[in-house]
């Protein structure tokens, strides 16, 4: 028998609203939809009326998870139509928040997903440890999310040696942790039954679609613009791309689990090589000149790309973004095809979708 | 500070440059568009070439042709998006269905990037009303 079966716009699955539209043959899924825009807010074009430290409050409402990376990488493409260079130890600070910010995406992702399995022990035990890790950052910014961090040229508060202190710590305990919930997720039954082989996305499929981050990693294609494109000093340290090569959902919780390792080592460092000095350029209001410029940045859930073109007047004339959810919804057509209804929720959950993100 | 260029091309350039760029298995990172105040339409490919973006840009063609065929979904799901908001079109680009916005808001097409604020308010409660 076959059926139509819509997932969404409203799905216990669904942290936030999509349409996917599966049709089936009996149990199996033979092909799939995607419509998305049900989170558009209009952000882009209210770009266009606000100045440039309005825009950058606005943008970072974006997305909650991500809130940095959208401010992170509209300030880049401002400092580079201007031609600023940002202090180092700003560089720096961008770089630990942005890492911390991933760090906590993750072991958010993280617990959703074993909560989709049905192991509710990790997910739990994983979302403890992102507690430390959301108290840190509040210790730093003031705030669990939309940190405001980022001011054009720079960064807008310091970290204090006490802060780097008690950081260092908490990267300390939650790595232990981590090693534990890697062991437990590479060795459970649960996990395994629920996620191997299952959702596969090959690597000429992430190819040809254009997969980006984490889902393209975990499709055995090492695409990482920290590392491709280096920026804010991340050339500065030492990590490699974390990468696996089954493809399945598996592959993309072990690529995430890999990167939290990553991410705890580039912290250590940047805290460790903290330049001393300004952490801004001191630019109240930025004059940006006509001109027009696109940075990428590693958001964490992949490639997030920021255009920003200016008439050199005192507000955007565009600016255009684009994320990583963008790239990677439409692979999950192509990873639904002959799976099982009842895995279509774990399935489109693996890309880790930020649907506010990509309506905007 | 990460590279980026600007390179222009015609319309008859779009698919070449397209088809030389997934020969070489270089990467469509985006293709962006906006229509400037007097109402010219500015589309760019944008290119991951060695880790630097290259984007080729198309100005004042309101009609281009689709690269759906070469970049897939990474390039259909950009221009889609544009065709919905902005007056631009792509031919050869699958419209069967809308992808971001609903079947019946602004007569079933797009612009809301270009409209003013107060008369897109206005579009909205006369669909209500």
């Amino acid at each position: 028998m076959s059926y139509i079966v819509p997932i969404g716009p409203y799905h216990p699955a669904l942290e936030e609203p999509v349409h996917a539209r599966l049709y089936t043959d009996g149990e199996e899924i033979s092909d799939a939809k995607v419509f998305i825009g049900y989170n558009h807010r209009g952000i882009e074009k209210l770009c266009t009326q606000k100045n440039y430290i309005q825009t950058l409050v606005l943008v970072e409402r974006v997305c909650g998870i991500c809130s940095h990376s959208h401010a992170f990488s509209y300030a880049m493409a401002l400092e580079s139509i201007a031609k600023m260079e940002v202090p180092k130890r700003g560089q720096y600070i961008r770089v630990i928040i942005a890492e911390l910010e991933r760090l906590h995406s993750h072991y958010l992702w993280l617990g959703i997903a074993l909560h989709i399995i049905g192991h509710d022990s990790l997910f739990m035990h994983t979302w403890d440890d992102r507690e430390a890790i959301m108290d840190i950052l509040e210790e730093i910014t003031g705030n669990r999310v939309n940190y405001g961090m980022i001011t054009v040229g720079g960064a807008r508060r310091d970290i204090s040696d006490e802060t780097r202190k008690n950081t260092l710590e908490m990267l300390d305990k939650i790595e232990a942790s981590m090693i534990r919930i890697k062991d437990m997720l590479l060795t459970d039954k649960t996990v395994a039954l629920r996620t191997q082989g299952v959702g596969v996305l090959t690597t000429e499929d992430a190819i040809r679609i254009g997969a980006v981050g984490p889902h393209a990693r975990a499709s055995n294609l090492p695409v990482d613009v920290r590392i491709d494109a280096p920026y804010s000093s991340y050339d500065d340290f030492e990590f490699e791309k974390a990468v696996f090569p089954t493809c399945d959902v598996f592959a993309r919780v072990v690529v995430r689990v890999l990167e939290n390792f990553e991410s705890i080592k580039i912290i250590r460092q940047a805290l460790e090589m903290l330049p001393k000095g300004k952490i801004n350029l001191g630019t109240k209001i930025p004059k940006i000149p006509e001109g027009e410029y696109m940075v990428r940045h590693e958001a964490p859930r992949g490639q997030l790309t920021y255009k920003v073109v200016s008439d050199g007047g005192e507000f955007n004339k565009r600016v255009s973004i684009h994320v990583p959810t963008f790239k990677n919804a439409p692979t999950v057509p192509t990873m639904l095809k002959g799976n099982s209804v009842a895995d279509a929720g774990l399935i489109i959950a693996s890309i880790d979708p930020c649907f506010s993100c990509m309506d905007r | 500070m990460q590279k980026y260029e600007k390179i222009s091309i015609t319309k008859e350039e779009v698919v070449p440059v397209a088809l030389k760029m997934r020969a070489d298995g270089v990467h469509l990172a985006m293709i962006h568009a906006f229509l400037d105040d007097d109402g010219t339409p500015d589309v760019s490919y944008e290119y991951d070439v060695g880790g630097g973006i290259s984007s080729y840009t198309v100005r004042g063609e309101k009609v281009l042709p689709s690269i759906s065929g070469i970049y897939d979904l990474g390039a259909e799901w950009p221009e889609r998006e544009i065709m919905e908001l902005m007056d631009i079109t792509f031919e050869g680009c699958d419209t069967s269905e809308r992808l971001f916005m609903p079947d019946n808001m602004l007569d079933g097409q797009g612009q809301i990037l270009v409209t003013p604020m107060d008369e897109l308010i206005k579009k909205v409660h006369g669909e209500e009303e």
